[in-house]
């Protein structure tokens, strides 16, 4: 996914400040969405919290008052815009705590599996698309083109219920979820091998399932990029391929493919709701799995506006990346 | 339609087939999606729908967790029930859900850009920036909180996939309507006083149609494996067994740590390869289309 | 450059054996148990989950301790009692010497401080205990309670006694009661708590003041509970010897841990209980009409499979029920249906049933319709995602329903909105269950008029009923109130509103070479933990010499170590090559 568009010639400055008035308007729009759309469902979680506590009814009665939610649409929009402006989302259904200190502690682990996958899927993706265009429609181009399709045609998370089974049920070489041992007491580096232990079969998953996309993007803007005359040049001076390939091909290919990482790292953050669940990896993607089940509707709301924001801030970042590395965009 | 027209229309359909036939991946792609179209549409030849019922299976005397070869093709489930009789009536729900939500999504996609492309000005600022805004926002919590809200049937699903997905579609078609356009503007018809409708219905659409038979196919696969997706984390419709549900019951009920590989792997192939053959098909018809791409291939 | 990665290997290599050489344990004993619950609050006023409980049991003693075979009272920090004043009173003695793990003095005084500042501030968890009782301090070891009304559950006190020299500054009214965290760690049980961290796991440490030590030391050092999100990683922590005990595992592990011959599994039942329950319409919401016809209910009754459900679901380790279960005491509260008005699995008679009351398939389209003619029956079952069974109970409902002529239609929703849609009464049939406290009658309540819009989830009532309910809550007699309470469950058996499934065990499983002295309550049937006051942990003992269990994990983590050492070491290896190619350019 690719924003392609043109400063022109509006200078830097302005690109830059017109992107970031759209990336702000476009939450606003996610904020009044959020909130329309939860407020159509409500349930009575008073009630349900009490059931078999053996608690006299007029307690109960007394508690649903207090939690009362009588007053008018627009009051409460802005009671909703007031609170998530103080971070506070809400108290999550299914385990009453604050919303906000659930997805906290859940972003590490998120940011620690997304990372470390986006990161390899771009490298290992990128290196590949390179090797497949340069090689192009020769058996290496083939195994390549055809291999990263096939990952990326399968559903992510079967990708990793196969590793799974393979590797940790049959095998035993790696554990079956979590993100730590149990009952250990492992501290410093010995805790950092054991998460590196249990991270390692989820990032695989997403790494394979991704890889494709950046194989594929990067190989036809190699292609594009070697129609172009001052590789004929390059070529003509007597330089080697890879030189040619890696001095100048290359990095002129990358530029989309620098944009399409910083865009992919917000959506990769989503990405991995299945594949967490899978393999009980304490994050973002597993908490959201979770609420699913309830449907625990303020953890939703609360995962929907994060998961927003990051791709909004994560376009804009790329937007202006972009306009700083692209040479065709004049200064201000 | 004049015949000049037709005889051009059937002459362009030729050339389209033809090069579809020379196209390899694109011929395995339309190979093996008949076959798995024979087998959706044959299911009631090919497995018993009852067997899919646990109080049934539990009436056969069948057992539970069968490995495929003591008990049937691919074996049984936590309910005594056919795997492959799950395969089979799956692939139905599966392709439904897939094709029914592409059509919504290619029907929204394709008048947004269309609109959008051939009007311009405001109105195409507006639905520009409504686009906008529904490419950032992330696809998947989307489908998830409408499906959440909306209930789970296999009606909601297919809307709320067409729903989120239409976007790409508009930007693709609202581009090539632009380039579309620059060329009509040296055309004749529009000086020869020619009305909007006929200039969308008898100028743009054709230009632009082979896109969207492209786009379509290659729309296919995102809506399956939406759907998938949204039915392993438990938004589908519980009283229909498309693949992804069957994917969902195997995590749920164990099948992992007991190893029952029968239990989900045919539901992920089924979906891997049917999914592969309308990403084929659908880049043999981009090449078509465009022949530009072509070469980058 | 190389020389750097060699040394970065080396490092490596040498951390992820270090610890393996750090980790060895230290000699106290350790008792680590497993569990799948959370725990959201440690403040007895104010939580509610079965993890929360155990860590109360075992944190605070209480005056009154049931006995572990039957939930009879037995002295607890009371070693005697008197009644008096028509059983209206009860004077208990608490033993000499109590002290609280801080060395605080525990007398008369917190106890009558407890139950007279929980009924006035209405803590949620005590209330309808202390409701109608009020304590009088008569000496430092004597209190006397006295309730309003007679009341059956006396002389039972089973309400937590906090310590008051703590609680009582900052317990100023019920807002601060209940959002205290509770984490000062003064207990008067075996164990009290000394951390708590949220989602991982609660640690306690034996309390030298507890009165049933009997002035010994205690056997065990510390006990570590465990919260797991993956049972499988449970489980497999079990089978390596990383815990010592789990509770609440999948029924599908059931035959791997019975195949361990150092594991034994214990299916500990308490009166739990899953149902399927079907709207009465007493009042609010539109159940089908049909279901307002007993003969229905009745004929639904029948068309149930229950053997199915235990065989395939639980693989034999649920028991068999027919009337609703109110109490822990399975053996003492539930009554025998005779064979001639049970609900045995009969679809043919099932459908002669609804033939016979006319509900006929008119249009042939393989569902009834009512006798008129007009509304097919299709019920809006509703399944509960917070089950792992209500899915595929779901499902063998739609079989068994279309067995007799009924159509089933399924919607998904988690316990809270479920709780809601139920109070709507917008349904026609759930599954949902049940766990019983010792005293049969706030389950007893939960099927009365009271309840309707509330707890009653059968929508149901009856006159004869209610009466009774009335009877049951104050006869002091044991043998006439368990009379009224058999007359009430056939009452609601033969109304056919609730199909009670199963008594639902607990799943728990411990190592018999790590730790020896778990005790069921109750007797031969009941788990051997998270039960109602539960008793195993004064009685455990390490088998042999040491309980701590060693860690299988370094291997991995050594295995961890060389991996990444050798693949960094090889990526580094690849691209100095590459750029010393370039270079030479």
């Amino acid at each position: 996914m690719l924003t392609t568009e043109q400063p022109e010639s509006q200078g830097r400055t302005r690109f830059i400040l017109k992107k970031m008035l759209g990336s702000l308007l476009t939450l606003v729009f996610v904020l009044v969405f959020n909130f329309v759309l939860f407020r159509i469902v409500q349930s009575d979680p008073i009630g349900s919290l009490f059931r078999g506590r053996n608690v006299p009814a007029a307690k109960i009665a007394d508690l649903r008052t207090a939690f009362g939610l009588d007053e008018s649409l627009w009051v409460q929009f802005w009671a909703y815009v007031r609170q998530t402006l103080q971070l506070n989302f809400g108290i999550s259904y299914q385990s009453r705590q604050p919303v906000w200190n659930e997805i906290v502690s859940a972003i590490p682990a998120t940011v620690a599996l997304v990372g470390i996958s986006a990161v390899l899927s771009a490298v290992i993706g990128t290196v590949g698309g390179v090797i497949a265009a340069w090689r192009r429609n020769t058996w290496k181009d083939h195994a390549i083109t055809s291999g990263t399709m096939v990952f990326y045609s399968m559903p992510d998370f079967w990708l990793g219920m196969i590793l799974l089974v393979g590797f940790a049920v049959v095998l035993g070489w790696f554990p079956v979820g979590g993100m730590t041992d149990a009952g250990s007491n492992a501290r410093g580096v010995a805790l950092l091998l054991d998460r590196l232990h249990h991270i390692f079969l989820p990032a695989l998953t997403l790494t394979l399932a991704y890889l494709g996309e950046y194989a594929l993007v990067t190989r036809s803007s190699l292609l594009d990029v070697m129609g172009e005359d001052y590789l004929t040049v390059a070529r003509a001076k007597g330089l080697r391929d890879v030189v040619v390939r890696n001095r100048h091909a290359v990095p002129n290919a990358l530029l989309p493919v620098v944009t399409l990482t910083a865009i992919n790292f917000g959506f990769v953050l989503s990405g991995a709701i299945a594949v967490e669940a899978v393999f009980s990896w304490p994050g973002l993607g597993k908490a959201t799995a979770d609420a699913i089940r309830g449907p625990d509707l303020p953890m939703l709301q609360g995962l929907f506006l994060l998961f927003s924001a990051a791709v909004i801030f994560f376009n804009l970042f790329a937007d202006i990346a972009y306009a700083w590395l692209d040479p065709r965009v004049e200064g201000a | 339609m004049t015949s000049l027209a037709m005889q051009r229309r059937r002459a362009t359909a030729g050339r389209v087939l033809t090069q579809f036939r020379n196209s390899k991946p694109g011929v395995i792609g339309f190979v093996v999606l008949l076959v798995f179209m024979l087998v959706a549409l044959a299911a009631p030849l090919l497995a018993d729908v009852r067997e899919l019922n646990p109080v049934f299976a539990r009436a056969q005397g069948n057992p539970q967790w069968a490995a495929p070869g003591t008990f049937g093709a691919l074996g049984t489930d936590h309910l005594r029930r056919s795997v492959w009789a799950q395969f089979v009536w799956g692939s139905r729900v599966s392709l439904f859900v897939g094709l029914a939500a592409t059509v919504l999504t290619i029907s929204i996609g394709s008048v947004v850009g269309i609109v959008s492309g051939f009007v311009g000005g405001r109105i195409d600022s507006i639905l520009m920036r409504i686009t906008e805004w529904f490419l950032v926002i992330p696809f998947l919590p989307l489908a998830i909180v409408l499906a959440s809200i909306l209930g789970r049937n296999v009606w909601n699903i297919i809307l709320v996939i067409g729903v989120t997905s239409w976007p790409s579609t508009a930007r693709l078609l609202r581009a090539q309507v632009l380039t579309v356009k620059q060329r009509l503007f040296v055309d004749r018809s529009r000086s020869l006083g020619a009305g909007n409708v006929h200039l969308v219905a008898r100028h743009i659409l054709p230009n632009v149609s082979g896109l969207i038979l492209a786009n379509a196919t290659l729309a296919v696969p995102i809506s399956i494996l939406t759907e998938t997706t949204l039915s392993f984390l438990g938004l589908g419709d519980p009283s229909s067994a498309s693949w992804g549900k069957t994917l969902e019951e195997a995590f749920v009920n164990g099948a992992m740590v007991r190893n029952a590989w029968w239990y989900f792997l045919p539901a992920g192939l089924g979906i891997l390869v049917v999914v592969l053959a309308f990403t084929l098909i659908g880049r043999t018809l981009e090449e078509i289309a465009d022949p530009r791409l072509g070469q980058a291939r | 450059m190389r020389r750097m990665a060699v040394i970065l290997m080396l490092a490596l290599f040498g951390a992820a054996i270090a610890p393996a050489a750090f980790a060895q344990e230290d000699a106290r004993v350790v008792l680590r148990i497993g569990l799948t619950q959370d725990w959201e609050t440690l403040n007895p006023t104010a939580g509610f989950a079965v993890s929360e409980y155990e860590i109360w049991n075992v944190h605070y003693a209480t005056l009154t301790d049931k006995a572990a075979a039957d939930f009879a009272p037995i002295p607890g920090l009371a070693e005697s009692w008197e009644v008096s004043n028509g059983g209206l009173t009860y004077t208990y003695k608490l033993r000499e010497g109590l002290k609280w793990s801080d060395g605080e003095p525990l007398t008369a005084e917190d106890v009558a401080w407890n139950v007279n500042t929980g009924r006035d501030q209405e803590w949620d968890n005590m209330l309808s205990t202390v409701i109608n009782l009020d304590a009088k301090v008569i000496d430092d070891r004597t209190v006397e309670i006295t309730s309003s009304v007679p009341d059956p559950k006396l002389p039972n006190m089973d309400v937590y006694l906090v310590p008051k020299h703590i609680w009582e500054p900052i317990a100023t009214d019920y807002d601060a009661a209940v959002e205290y965290e509770a984490l000062d760690g003064v207990g008067s049980g075996p164990f009290v708590i000394s951390e708590f961290t949220k989602g991982q796991s609660v640690v306690m440490v034996a309390n030298p003041n507890y009165w049933g030590w009997n002035g010994e030391k205690p056997p065990i050092d510390k006990v570590i509970f465990q919260t797991f999100a993956n049972p499988d990683a449970m489980v497999a922590a079990l089978q390596q010897g990383e815990l010592d005990a789990i509770h609440g595992f999948p029924a599908g592990s059931a035959e791997t841990l019975e195949a361990d011959p150092n594991i034994e599994v214990v299916a500990g039942r308490q009166g739990g209980f899953d149902e399927i329950a079907i709207n009465g319409g007493a009042v609010s919401g539109q159940p089908h009409p049909a279901l307002l016809d007993l003969e229905v209910r009745r004929a639904i009754s029948f068309a149930i499979d229950k053997a199915a459900v235990i065989e395939d679901l639980w693989f034999g380790l649920a028991g068999p029920l027919e009337t609703m279960s109110p109490g822990a005491d399975e053996a003492k509260w539930i009554p025998d249906i005779p064979a001639d008005k049970a609900f045995a699995h009969d679809p043919a008679r099932a459908n002669q049933m609804l033939d016979d009351a006319g509900y006929l398939d008119t249009d042939g389209d393989g569902i009834r319709e009512m006798p008129d003619g007009t509304n097919p029956i299709v019920l809006r079952h509703a399944v509960n995602t917070d089950g792992d069974l209500a899915g595929p109970i779901g499902e063998l409902f739609t079989g068994w329903m279309e067995a007799i002529g009924i159509g089933v239609e399924l919607a998904s929703y988690d316990q809270d909105a479920l709780f809601g849609v139920i109070i709507e009464g917008d349904y026609d049939t759930f599954f949902w269950g049940w766990v019983p406290f010792v005293d049969p009658d706030p389950m007893l309540s939960y099927f009365t008029e009271a309840e309707l819009e509330s707890y009653n989830d059968a929508n149901w009532t009856d006159p004869r009923y209610e009466e009774l309910y009335l009877e049951q809550k104050v006869e002091l007699d044991p043998q006439r109130r368990i009379d009224i309470v058999h007359e009430m469950l056939t009452i609601l058996h033969d109304a056919a509103v609730y199909i009670p499934m199963y008594l639902g065990p607990d799943l728990q499983a411990y190592r018999t070479d790590t730790f020896q002295g778990w005790v069921r309550q109750p007797a031969d049937i009941g788990p051997v933990m998270f039960s109602n006051s539960s008793p195993s942990y004064p009685l455990l003992r390490p088998v042999g010499s040491d309980g701590a269990a060693s860690s299988d994990g370094t291997n991995w983590v050594l295995i961890g170590g060389v991996v990444v050492a050798v693949a960094l070491a090889g990526a580094v290896v690849v691209t100095r090559r590459k750029s010393s190619a370039d270079d030479r350019e």
